[in-house]
């Protein structure tokens, strides 16, 4: 678009041909008031609160929904424009309560603000004015829809970001409303955005109703730690606890969005499940001692169990996912100078020698770019729902979307195929995949892919990939434990490269991108944790681990920790019943806002954080915990003063991946496989406290999947419980496969 | 809840339409549904609609609750669709509705009790020059007056 020149004001202003009037106002920090207008939003052009002068049009045109030409002149504030705007102020303020003294939005009011502007001090309304009956959308928002000024942010935000229409405006003229239908509660993963994106208080926030005024908290950067995106956000606290959470803007990472899981998991903060206090197990029973005896127990632990014996190689560190890139660094620095490298994080994978290694080498914000995807085992609506946001964008604009699952879910766009099959052929048909697109490119086929059988769905497959110039591979979640895991990374990135495909890896969650830059992983003479679970280990350091939920081999897990001569140390943010059990000593440490650190994103990209307030009672970051315990350890290189030096060290240090099984098994297996994961709202301890979270819909999704053959064969019935998950018939599922997806703990994964 | 022959009538609209636009047969759709269930939408239908069209079922109750031409409520055997919009208001339709509800013993909204004549406020027909004005049936009634309406009303069976 050619550069044109515009005169605002009288100031000239150079700008594109055919960019909104508001867009280039916005960008010369010239204020022009709106309500519809949003950034990320379609024009709707329906409040005409942004109507401005344009000379040589008749009647005064919204900003909002005017494109600019060369030579145009524009006035945002002489009389006629400032004219306009109070009249339309005064239009919208007819219907609207004025009840700001009793409105949650106030003080961050957008119509609040602008009355101030541009209302006047009287009303010269006698009239009665409207009331509008409340429905109750569900346990995260809390509606108020007298104030309401139809603007229709909300609905536009369903329709064209979230993308299911839950908001709608029915009726028409006085009687309009914006309601959901069927009143059946809102069901999106990204429905808080509309507390945002809504200028009045008709849509709050429902867990800090009543709480507080915004300029009562301070607003504090941060990064949420529950999925690959390391969504950024504002930490809204008051009196050193944390009251909100908010967005906050970054066009390379989350646009204006985060989920409804990092905008509400903070109620987990002060769950009363909070570990507050120190302890050590002495003859069996819990004691609460100060930190300095807890630590000295401690290390007096690990000095008989494994130092006094010179045997370094019987200490074990396993950590959740959710560390921040400076925990998982000190603790596998810990072990490494103690002398074992029995160190993992990937708690939650069934067999390691099969692992996935596969390289994400696409930006986030470049899957906007794509034209094609290919997309295998996820959920991934739910489960990495800014990386769907942006696979959703790519295809509003044109990409193709192809999915490979064990089970049909709700994707909320139009998907190119959806092809369900069985988690035992999902290795054979990638292999036929990629048969077909050697054949494309005329590469000869190596033998291990000559009894293949190429089909018609393998071949549409391939040639969309191959013939797309932009295309991505998504491997996703339900992969890690498919018997053929390593087989189906490998296939992936075969054919990612013979088609000239991008890959992204979204096998793994939440900071474990961080965990594998910081070294979290078993080195050449260590242990995985797998064979950690089996070698009777002496000693244990335990990283924020709640062994139900986080171990694949959960009970092995909880067996192998109750050793009576195996010596626990847990550092815990949470209290567990199964984690007492087991540990000698709790730690009480810091949860997500209460720590400084950092985040790894999918690409790569480190973003650091402060903490927000501080950790509860006596509870303390893990960093410092850890750096304490080196300190007593007299382990040399310990000396760091924040945890910025320990990120920086661990920048300059670079990690080799572990090395991963290059054989490709493409063989049909013809058992029942089980997909073993969390439901969304689960996936993390702190997120699991949040009673909001858990009372949506998404938080109650809790079973066991299966179609009625696969039933049969496992002789379960509707309702039964299947791997302590209620057993749900559902054609959705492949033949031979039980999807799991549990909210709470559970027995055993397998 | 939608019959066979509803579905045809409306493959027949969703033809008319560029492809995956099928949605904008929703009003065709809707006026097809009401007329076999008792002239009247309910959210199930507005649902089973909505789902026929591939369509969200708040896009369908917009629409259904837009125009004045769907019903929400039971109705009678005639609809007495009483414009109110500013030229029959200012001709007193107002005083004129009211009057018809005394005649009735019914509210608008109401149905009498047996079950042959409501009353809906509808917006501008497009007769202001007749104002005030009703339509019933395809029929408008134009230049209303109290008169006028017992003689109309009268005759209805
Ligand atoms: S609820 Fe808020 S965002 Fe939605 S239309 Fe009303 S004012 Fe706009
Ligand atoms: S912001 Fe321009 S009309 Fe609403
Ligand atoms: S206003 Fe009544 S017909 Fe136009």
């Amino acid at each position: 678009m050619a550069d044109i020149e515009i005169e605002i004001d009288g100031n000239i202003v150079n700008a594109k041909a055919g960019e909104m009037l508001i867009a280039v106002t916005d960008r010369e920090g010239i204020s022009v008031p709106r309500f519809c207008y949003h950034k990320k939003l379609s024009i709707a052009a329906n409040c005409r609160m942004c109507l401005v002068d344009v000379e040589g049009a008749p009647k005064p045109q919204p900003a909002c929904s005017t494109p600019i030409a060369d030579g145009m002149k524009i006035h945002t504030q002489n009389e006629k424009a400032k004219a306009s705007q109070k009249a339309v102020m005064e239009f919208l303020l007819i219907n609207h309560p004025l009840d700001c003294p009793i409105c949650d939005q106030g003080g961050e009011c957008e119509l609040q603000d602008v009355a101030m502007d541009y209302g006047s001090d009287v009303s010269r309304f006698t009239e009665g004015k409207r009331i509008v009956v409340d429905s109750d959308i569900g346990a995260l928002i809390q509606t108020d829809m007298t104030r309401c000024i139809h603007c229709t942010r909300c609905v536009r935000f369903g329709v064209e970001i979230a993308g299911i229409m839950e908001m709608g405006g029915t009726g028409r003229g006085e009687d309009m409303k914006i309601e959901p239908f069927l009143s059946e509660g809102i069901q999106s993963e990204l429905s808080g955005n509309m507390i945002d994106v809504c200028p009045v208080g008709a849509l709050t926030s429902k867990p800090f109703r009543y709480e507080l005024r915004s300029w009562q908290m301070n607003a504090v950067s941060n990064i949420a730690r529950h999925d690959l995106v390391g969504s950024n956000i504002y930490t809204q606290t008051y009196k050193g606890k944390v009251k909100r959470i908010v967005a906050k803007d970054n066009d390379s990472v989350n646009e204006t969005w985060i989920s409804d899981r990092d905008r509400f998991s903070y109620e987990g903060l002060s769950h009363v499940n909070r570990l507050l206090t120190p302890q050590i197990k002495v003859e069996g029973t819990w004691k609460e001692v100060e930190w300095n005896v807890a630590l000295d127990f401690a290390i007096r632990g690990l000095a008989n169990n494994v130092f006094n014996t010179h045997q370094s190689d019987k200490l074990g560190a396993l950590a959740s996912n959710t560390a921040t890139l400076e925990e998982f660094y000190l603790l596998q620095k810990i072990l490494r100078e103690v002398g074992s490298e029995n160190i993992d994080h990937r708690l939650n994978v069934k067999d390691l020698d099969h692992a996935i290694s596969l390289e994400s080498n696409i930006k986030l914000a470049g899957l906007e770019g794509i034209d094609h995807a290919l997309v295998i085992g996820s959920n991934l609506r739910l489960e990495q729902p800014m990386i769907s946001h942006r696979l959703r964008k790519a295809n509003l604009s044109g990409a193709s979307i192809d999915v490979i699952n064990a089970m049909a879910f709700d994707f909320n766009y139009r998907l190119n195929s959806e092809n369900i099959i069985s988690p035992s052929q999902t290795a054979a048909t990638l292999a036929g995949v990629l048969k077909s697109v050697l054949q494309n490119t005329n590469i000869e086929v190596p033998d291990y892919l000559a009894q293949i059988e190429v089909s018609d769905i393998t071949t549409q497959l391939a040639e969309k990939l191959s013939q797309s110039d932009n295309s991505v591979i998504v491997l996703g979640e339900h992969i890690i434990n498919n018997p053929q895991a390593s087989s189906i990374a490998n296939l992936v990135g075969e054919i990612a490269q013979y088609s000239n495909s991008t890959t992204l890896n979204v096998s793994a969650t939440a900071n474990s991108m961080a965990a594998n830059m910081a070294g979290f992983v078993p080195g050449k003479d260590g242990l995985d944790v797998n064979a950690m679970l089996t070698a009777d280990l002496k000693a244990y350091i335990l990283l924020d681990v709640y062994p139900q939920y986080d171990f694949h081999h959960s009970i092995q897990a909880v067996e192998a920790l109750s050793n009576d001569d195996t010596f626990v140390i847990s550092l815990n943010s949470f209290k567990d019943d199964i984690v007492s059990e087991y540990s000698d000593v709790l730690l009480p440490i810091a949860s997500f806002y209460e720590t400084s650190g950092s985040h790894v994103n999918i690409e790569g990209k480190i973003q650091s954080f402060a903490a927000a307030v501080n950790a509860p009672s006596d509870a303390k970051p893990a960093w410092k915990v850890l750096k304490v315990l080196a300190d007593l350890l007299e382990l040399p290189g310990f000396h760091y003063a924040d945890s910025a030096q320990v990120t920086s060290e661990v920048m300059h240090q670079s990690h080799k991946q572990h090395t991963h099984d290059e054989s490709i098994d493409v063989k049909v297996k013809r058992d029942v496989n089980i997909i073993w994961q969390k439901s969304p709202y689960a996936v993390d301890v702190l997120s699991r406290h949040a009673a909001s979270l858990q009372a949506t819909k998404i938080g109650q999704i809790n079973s066991a999947s299966m179609n009625k053959a696969t039933a049969k064969k496992l002789e379960v019935a509707q309702n039964d419980e299947y791997l302590g998950v209620p057993v749900d018939i559902n054609e959705a599922v492949s033949n031979n496969c039980v999807f799991v997806n549990a909210n709470h703990s559970t027995e055993a994964q397998s | 809840m939608i019959s066979n022959k509803a579905k045809k009538q409306i493959d027949a609209w969703v033809v008319k339409y560029p492809e995956g636009h099928q949605s904008s047969a929703v009003m065709e759709a809707l006026k097809l549904v009401q007329a076999e269930n008792d002239n009247r939408l309910t959210p199930d239908t507005i649902q089973a609609v909505a789902d026929y069209l591939d369509m969200p079922g708040i896009a369908a109750a917009e629409v259904a609750t837009f125009y004045e031409n769907y019903n929400h409520k039971p109705v009678g055997k005639h609809t007495i669709r009483f414009c109110h919009n500013i030229s029959c208001m200012l001709n007193g339709s107002d005083e004129l509705i009211t009057y018809l509800e005394n005649k009735l013993g019914v509210k608008t909204g109401e149905v009498t009790k047996d079950g042959l004549i409501n009353v809906k406020k509808v917006e501008c027909l497009g007769a202001c020059v007749g104002a005030p004005m009703f339509q019933i049936g395809d029929q408008y009634y134009e230049n209303l007056t109290a008169d006028k309406i017992d003689e109309i009303v009268d005759g209805l069976k």
